[in-house]
């Protein structure tokens, strides 16, 4: 554990190209990933270690001149630096491609900063044998619980993250790492196979270790209710969220429609809703790097803006979006730290990272209590937005009736929740008091771009189309 | 790569090793608004290496990742690391390709063209396919990608193509009176069909100035319902994805060889075969991560799972000839004409959100952003609705297009026509 090496071997290099690059060019910054992440999976009858998908190495260097951006990625930053840059300036020199008219008038800020940061973690205690022990144990463990589990799969992922950003008058770097650990259960009960995961994740092994075992009974619990889950009957009903639900709303009816390089290109109908209530009065809503600690979370964001803390939406108004460098420069605001990429070959976009709504002041109870009949929705499927037109689709995994207050023992998978976002946002009438946040998966952009990202929050009551 | 195969060869531990290089030069082109905001070049090159160490009746594999960075002394390292690792894997044995090298080119009209002179034509085709008053295209990303990808194994496997693919993300807007619609576009090709592509386009601004028109139906619908290529490509694929070797040797499928899919078939009866190359379909590959060369396999015949498919090592666990990594889908035809259509009224959805389409809870579903209701007589754009249905009740009926069309990895039907779907 510590920060890469290899890329403190090409921080000299890296200054030197900035250096020669400025020469040409108004704006210059390079930006080094080495990150290192290993999966380790064991089944019932496999097992395997393997890179992890977060596993990346490169440089991408951004250049401006006050028009249109260019950007190059390579694997290295070679001895001969003066030659390198002549291929990149040579990448860019004129072509067809770059006769088409650009934007204009861009001007970015180069605030100097130089500071590295670090977040502790277990990680380097452990090694791959005794990772791969854990999940043996536990797999087996987990495929003791039932005749019925046809497969139960237990999972490591490491992630250990170093990056470094150099500008003409910034020098950041930062290694930190997260470990995410899942279990999945294939079951089969009343002629029918589930499918049911569960996740837990920390910048420490210890705590996934601890955790992950807990959690084994309540998901063989869940997969024997979705043998007997039946299709919800298509309709508007009352419904409870769990944090996980509560966060895929955050995240897909509103994070994306204020993902600001979506203003840029008048895709984002919460361009025009700034200062207005697009929520309920109890809804805060936020975004950030630094907003809390998860899979999402970093120091500085692959613009070499530091991690932001940003306040969507307060008291049910909307106060601003997110927004990386590209997409502030052309808005004339400062980018919020959410200029993400995919790895360092994919061009930096606005990005979620961690999305919540704040907790309320309800008992889960009390807003249970208070429906007469509706449904408490489950686990994160899968989401897709739209935020030029606020339709949305969020799909949780089950559902549980409730009637005249309390839950039922009817389940109901899957269930997709669709409308219109503010008919949604405005409809949320209770917020709980508890909170949770948590980070299984990715999100793209469209249908690319994947990065990590979190969301969560308290349970929400709110008004939505089911089917 | 010679020393590489050396250092892993002098491994006493390591058994067997693959070697798989993988180099993308990549231009890109990112437009708002019509003005170019960003041009990418990427010239990168994975070398990822993969050891086998066998150990009593167990044969274990890990692997690594090799930069231009990486020294000898940390190549020794990383080889020994990864067959320790290897010899904490206990797997059945199975045995890797051999004995064959070949170098291919995929089929596609960008060798020879510069990507920055074809991204500008490509961005030129999107562009002047807009002829639609008050419609723009507020986003155009370009991405053109050359793939040079080789396989080696300690078996005597070599084999090396050149591949090439790009991607256009377009976003049709209708700036109306009364508010701005988009939709969204996502074409994927690896040859350029300068007319085909126009036109994509342009149906698509035709799409959105008619999801601007669209209001939510006043009354319930209650008919049939119209998929078309985009969709279709979301259901076959979660057929076929429940026939991958691996899916069933994990029991992570709902389906097993004889199975039908089609339990009581009042429609048309569905074909899967799948293929490593098709033509004009962009997941064209002569062979996979294994080296293994790609061929055909049908996997649904008249509504019964024939066959399953994947990749080396769950094809042997399952006793099969591995099929190899086959990525493209293709989808026999059906007998549903336009004429068919006219018939009865039916709803034509054009864009969703998603369609989500799930065996294990017999699901399918999702948000429609735009449809046209056909009444008999005119053509009724519509939003704010839902469809949801029972996959396996819906396959029964289900009626496939005369038509062809290819999307994405799918060739198949263009259109399906599914009953028993609601519509809320």
């Amino acid at each position: 554990m510590g920060f890469s090496q290899f890329l403190d071997s090409r921080r000299d290099r890296a200054k030197a190209l900035v250096k020669i690059l400025k020469e040409q060019f108004s704006y210059v910054s390079i930006l080094g990933a080495d990150s290192k992440s290993t999966a380790i999976r064991v089944d019932a009858s496999t097992s395997n270690i393997s890179n992890g998908q977060d596993t990346e190495c490169g440089f991408v260097v951004k250049l401006n001149n006050g028009s249109c951006f260019f950007e190059y990625a390579m694997d290295d930053i070679g001895e001969d630096v003066a030659t390198l840059a002549e291929e990149i300036k040579e990448a860019f020199s004129a072509s067809a491609a770059l006769k088409q008219a650009s934007i204009e008038h861009i001007s970015l800020k180069d605030e100097p900063l130089v500071q590295s940061f670090a977040r502790a973690s277990d990680l380097h205690e452990y090694s791959d044998a005794q990772l791969l022990d854990f999940c043996q144990k536990t797999q087996k463990e987990l495929q003791g619980k039932s005749e019925n589990i046809l497969n139960a799969m237990v999972a490591l992922n490491t992630m250990e993250v170093s990056k470094l950003f150099i500008s003409q008058n910034r020098e950041l770097d930062q290694d930190y790492a997260f470990i995410g650990g899942v279990l999945v259960l294939v079951y089969r009960e009343n002629e029918k196979v589930v499918q049911v995961y569960n996740f837990e994740g920390s910048q420490n092994v210890a705590d996934v270790m601890a955790a992950l075992p807990s959690k084994m009974d309540a998901l063989v619990d869940r997969a024997h209710h979705l043998g007997y889950a039946k299709p919800i009957e298509p309709g508007v009903y009352d419904v409870i969220t769990d944090p996980s639900i509560t966060g895929l709303i955050a995240h897909e009816a509103f994070g994306h429609g204020v993902e600001m390089d979506q203003f840029v290109k008048d895709r984002a109908l919460a361009k025009q809703y700034v200062g207005q209530y697009v929520a309920s009065p109890i809804c805060n809503m936020k975004d950030g790097a630094a907003s809390a600690l998860s899979i999402a979370s970093y120091f500085f964001d692959d613009d070499g803006v530091l991690a932001g803390d940003t306040q969507i939406i307060k008291d049910g108004i909307l106060v601003t979006g997110i927004s990386d460098l590209a997409s502030a420069s052309q808005l004339g605001t400062s980018p919020t730290g959410n200029g993400r990429r995919q790895s360092t070959r994919r061009k930096a976009y606005t990005r979620m990272t961690n999305t919540f709504f704040e907790k309320g002041t309800d008992k889960l109870e009390d807003m249970i209590a208070s429906i007469k009949h509706g449904y408490m929705l489950f686990e994160t499927d899968n989401g897709m937005e739209d935020p030029k037109n606020w339709a949305i689709q969020c799909v949780a995994q089950y559902g549980i009736e409730i009637v005249d207050g309390k839950l039922t023992e009817n389940y109901v998978s899957p269930v997709v929740m669709s409308g219109y976002v503010p008919d949604l946002l405005k409809s949320i009438s209770m917020i709980s008091d508890d909170f949770e946040i948590c980070g299984s998966g990715f999100c793209g952009k469209g249908y690319k771009e994947w990065v990590r990202v979190s969301d969560g929050g308290p349970a929400l009551k709110a008004r939505v189309k089911l089917g | 790569m010679m020393k590489l195969e050396s250092m892993l060869r002098a491994n006493n531990q390591v058994t067997d090793y693959k070697i798989n290089i993988h180099q993308i030069k990549s231009f890109e082109m990112f437009f708002v608004k019509g003005k170019l905001e960003t041009v990418r070049r990427t010239n990168t090159c994975d070398t990822q290496v993969t050891v086998y160490v066998s150990h009593g009746e167990f044969l274990g594999n890990a692997d690594f990742l090799v930069y231009p960075s990486t020294t000898d002394e940390e190549l020794a390292e990383l080889i020994s690391q990864a067959a320790a690792k290897a010899m904490l894997i206990d797997n059945k044995p199975y045995s890797l390709p051999e004995d064959e090298t070949g170098t291919y080119n995929v089929e596609s009209n960008f060798a020879g063209i510069r990507p920055e002179d074809l991204a500008a034509t490509i961005s030129n085709i999107v562009f002047d396919a807009n002829k639609l008053p008050n419609g723009s295209l507020n986003s155009v990303e370009v991405f053109l990608n050359q793939h040079q990808e080789t396989v080696i194994n300690s078996r005597g496997l070599n084999k090396s193509q050149v591949r090439y693919d790009a991607m256009v993300e377009a976003i049709p807007t209708y700036n109306g009176k009364e508010q701005s619609v988009e939709l969204y576009e996502q074409y994927n090709f690896s040859s350029l069909d300068e007319a085909s592509l126009h036109q994509e386009i342009a149906d698509m601004m035709l799409a959105v100035k008619a999801r601007y028109e669209a209001s939510k139906p006043q009354q319930k619908l209650e008919c049939k319902v119209v998929l078309n290529k985009q969709e279709l490509k979301e259901l076959f694929f979660s057929i076929s994805n429940h026939l991958r070797y691996s899916s069933v040797y994990t029991h992570s499928t709902v389906f097993k060889k004889g199975d039908a899919i089609q339990k009581e078939p009042t429609g048309d009866s569905i074909s899967i075969t799948m293929a490593g190359a098709v033509e004009g379909n962009v997941r064209s590959t002569k062979f996979d991560s294994d080296g293994l060369s790609l061929g055909q396999q049908k996997i649904v015949e008249k509504g019964k799972v024939l066959a399953y498919f994947g990749d080396n090592q769950y094809g042997q666990y399952l006793g099969e000839t591995p099929t190899g990594s086959l990525r493209c889908l293709c989808a026999d035809t059906g007998s549903l004409t336009q004429e068919d259509l006219d018939e009865a009224p039916y709803l034509e959805v054009i864009s969703m959100s998603g369609l989500q389409v799930d065996f294990f809870s017999d699901y399918i579903g999702g948000e429609v952003r735009l449809a046209y209701y056909h009444d008999g007589q005119k053509l009724i754009p519509v939003t704010g609705i839902s469809i949801s249905g029972s996959v396996s009740q819906v396959l029964n009926t289900i009626r496939l297009s005369s038509k062809t069309a290819t999307q994405d990895g799918y060739t198949g039907p263009d259109k399906a026509l599914l009953s028993d779907m609601k519509i809320f």
